[in-house]
């Protein structure tokens, strides 16, 4: 069986002369949790649109395996699909809306109504299935709306940015969700900005700027590249102490000012080494390392990416 | 998953949206009660007749035969005839004076005012000709109307009454009806998934092909069940006019084939408009704003012109408009009911409706396909045409 769920090779799409995506190629493996990151207007929706097959692209195409390249389009019973604009009928019993794209997504009635309340009582949504839609709360609205992408339980899902408008207790539901979703077979590709989220549930991830490819690889790979050294955060029992660090030759960088600093060590400092020495020259209150975050090297990779364009053009 | 399925399962869901067992038997409800009121009121009106008892004196006048009038003598003294006038027993005092004048005295306004003053005329007509000296005879065969029996050459002719134009009428408005429900179900429903944002899960299910086609059958099938339950109403209201008033039913509509082609006529009429305003409401965001809202309009242009069948239903215009696909729908039927196209003209006409509806099924699929995923920009006319011709391998 092949490793990827989708491929992508060299898709573009430009609307009206602007350019929601240049040349990109990846793949998402089996089993995985993919991640598409990038800030707003980065071509994220349109590269998830285009797989999905909902637009097509202007060059390149998309490869799903198993499904043959003419069709050029994920199989809708076996994929899921939370979009970015999330909208549900109204007026509609949840029940029924959802045993509806059930039915749209290959399950006979009873299936689609089995499933779906067994995902509402997950939800705790069961005794409200014959309430309006409308009559739920926000966040109750985007757990129906959730179910309605994985009610038919898809090989591969595909969430655009499907934490944006969660409190942080939903938040911390839907990621228990995904990482259920992924442990039960389910390929996940997800798009967002929310960087804190991604680093913990995402396997691989894709960074955007200006629709086209800037970094791509493991969060563990992204972290090291944008700094192998080792970083440390400590608190002093008296900021004063901040000198003793400051003259220690195998301290390269700190940053702070007290109690708490953040210590990047010389390259080829050890971490087990460094603090024994440390512990009995100063008085610490705390220490715990400091890697890089996802949204460290997100940062840092659009403003480069921001810098090499303005002196391209200027 | 096929397409067939797909489109079943969206026909279902959209005809399921809409229909309500309650809103149904709530119009039926209504229509059973103007049936009623209809009926009753005209029972109470024929128990109670609608004689119109007159007093006279010294006049001789006779009541034609089957006519309403009733003539009794008026009572010799004033007090007697102004009683019987206030409690109703006679509607008028009618006596004449010297001149030859008429006096009518009522207790209200007399309605068979016209009817009393002709029968009086020809009172009047008779006594001057008698005057002239001619004979009972002569004078009864002068006032006989002439005899005149009217045949139609065509015999199929013969029965174009008022009650099959009435009839042929009738067909035009439960079509029409069924064509603005239809308009306006698939209107608010598109755009309102456009608003509510439920237009890319579906899209991404199944095809946008399948999903207009399913749409368009479930509407039709909704607005095609509202049809017949107002034209069981209507019956049900012809029933009541038999009872009450012995209406007659015009025969082109207790004729089979008739309803038979009504039935496609109005489905396939559907149909075409359907496809046509799905493809509309699928490039609108906000019908209220836009000014494609002008278009709902378009559908009562076909039966504007077929007010040239019930003119002329053999006429030339008549029978263009019976062939030509966006005005066959009402134009063919009318022109069963009023006259009888042959086998040939409906068979021309159903195969061009049928082909149109296949063709604009087509193109609006194509434009549904684009025009649903556009938000807060409506396409431009060139732009919509473009869409609808231009090949695409979805």
């Amino acid at each position: 069986m092949d490793a990827a769920s989708v491929r992508a090779h060299g898709v573009s799409k430009r609307f009206s002369g602007h350019v929601a995506a240049e040349r990109l190629s990846f793949e998402v493996r089996r089993g995985e949790v993919f991640a598409l990151l990038g800030p707003n207007g980065a071509g994220k929706t349109t590269t998830v649109r285009m797989l999905i097959g909902i637009i097509r692209p202007d060059e390149g195409h998309i490869d799903v395996p198993g499904e043959g390249p003419a069709r050029g389009r994920l199989h809708p019973d076996r994929t899921g699909y939370l979009p970015e604009d999330r909208g549900l009928y109204q007026e509609i019993p949840i029940l029924r809306s959802l045993v509806y794209f059930g039915r749209l997504r290959g399950l006979d009635r009873r299936e689609s109504t089995r499933r779906a309340c067994e995902w509402l009582e997950r939800m705790g949504l069961l005794d409200r299935r014959h309430d309006r839609l409308d009559a739920l709360s926000k966040g109750n609205q985007q757990r129906v709306q959730f179910i309605a992408a994985v009610l038919h339980r898809p090989a591969l899902a595909i969430l655009d940015e499907p934490f944006s408008g969660l409190d942080p207790v939903s938040q911390e539901f839907f990621l228990d969700v995904v990482r259920d979703l992924k442990a039960s077979g389910t390929t996940v590709l997800l798009s967002s900005h929310q960087m804190d989220l991604v680093e913990r549930i995402a396997d691989r991830v894709l960074l955007l700027n200006h629709g086209r490819e800037i970094l791509s690889g493991s969060v563990g790979e992204l972290r090291a590249g944008l700094d192998p050294r080792l970083r440390l955060r400590v608190t002093l029992e008296q900021a004063a102490d901040a000198a003793v660090l400051r003259a220690d030759a195998d301290v390269a960088d700190i940053a702070g000012d007290g109690p708490e600093f953040r210590l990047t060590l010389r390259t080829g400092v050890q971490a087990p080494q460094f603090l024994a020495r440390l512990v009995t020259r100063v008085p610490l209150t705390a220490i715990g390392t400091d890697a890089p975050r996802l949204h460290d090297v997100f940062i840092r990779a659009v403003r480069d990416d921001e810098a090499r364009i303005a002196g391209r053009l200027s | 998953m096929s397409d067939t399925r797909d489109v079943c399962i969206v026909a279902q869901w959209e005809f399921g949206r809409f229909f309500k067992w309650k809103d149904q038997l709530i119009s039926l409800a209504l229509f059973l009660l103007v049936s009623g009121v209809w009926a009753g009121a005209a029972l109470v009106a024929g128990s109670r007749g609608s004689t119109v008892t007159i007093a006279i004196s010294g006049i001789d006048v006779q009541p034609p035969a089957g006519g309403r009038f009733r003539f009794v003598p008026a009572a010799p003294d004033d007090a007697t005839r102004a009683a019987a006038l206030r409690r109703g027993d006679v509607q008028g005092l009618l006596s004449r004076r010297p001149d030859g004048r008429f006096d009518l005295i009522v207790a209200k306004e007399p309605r068979y005012r016209s009817e009393l003053a002709a029968l009086l005329g020809d009172v009047v007509r008779r006594e001057r000709l008698e005057a002239t000296g001619v004979t009972p005879e002569a004078l009864q065969r002068i006032l006989e109307p002439p005899a005149l029996d009217v045949r139609f050459a065509d015999p199929a002719r013969e029965r174009i009454g008022r009650a099959e134009k009435i009839a042929a009428g009738v067909c035009v408005g439960i079509m029409l009806m069924a064509v603005f429900t239809s308009l306006s179900y698939l209107l608010i429903g598109i755009t309102g998934e456009k608003q509510l944002r439920v237009t890319e899960s579906v899209i991404s299910a199944i095809s946008p092909q399948a999903w207009i086609d399913g749409k368009v059958l479930g509407i039709t099938a909704y607005s095609l069940v509202s049809a017949a339950n107002v034209a069981l109403g209507l019956s049900l209201v012809g029933l009541a006019a038999q009872l009450a008033s012995g209406f007659a039913w015009p025969s082109a509509a207790l004729r089979p084939a008739v309803a038979l082609v009504l039935l496609l006529y109005t489905m396939l009429g559907l149909l075409l408009w359907n496809a046509f305003f799905a493809a509309v409401a699928a490039t609108v965001n906000d019908m209220y704003t836009s000014s494609r809202s002008s278009l709902t309009f378009l559908p009562l242009l076909p039966v504007v012109l077929s007010v040239a069948v019930i003119r002329d239903p053999d006429g030339l215009v008549a029978r263009f408009l019976a062939l030509f696909p966006l005005t066959s729908a009402p134009a063919l039927p009318m022109r069963m009911v009023l006259s009888d196209p042959g086998l040939l003209e409906i068979g021309c006409s159903l195969a061009f409706l049928a082909g149109a509806v296949w063709l604009m099924r087509r193109m609006a699929g194509r434009i549904f396909e684009l025009g649903i995923l556009l938000y807060g920009k409506e396409p431009t006319l060139a732009e919509m045409v473009r869409w609808a011709t231009e090949r695409r391998d979805r």
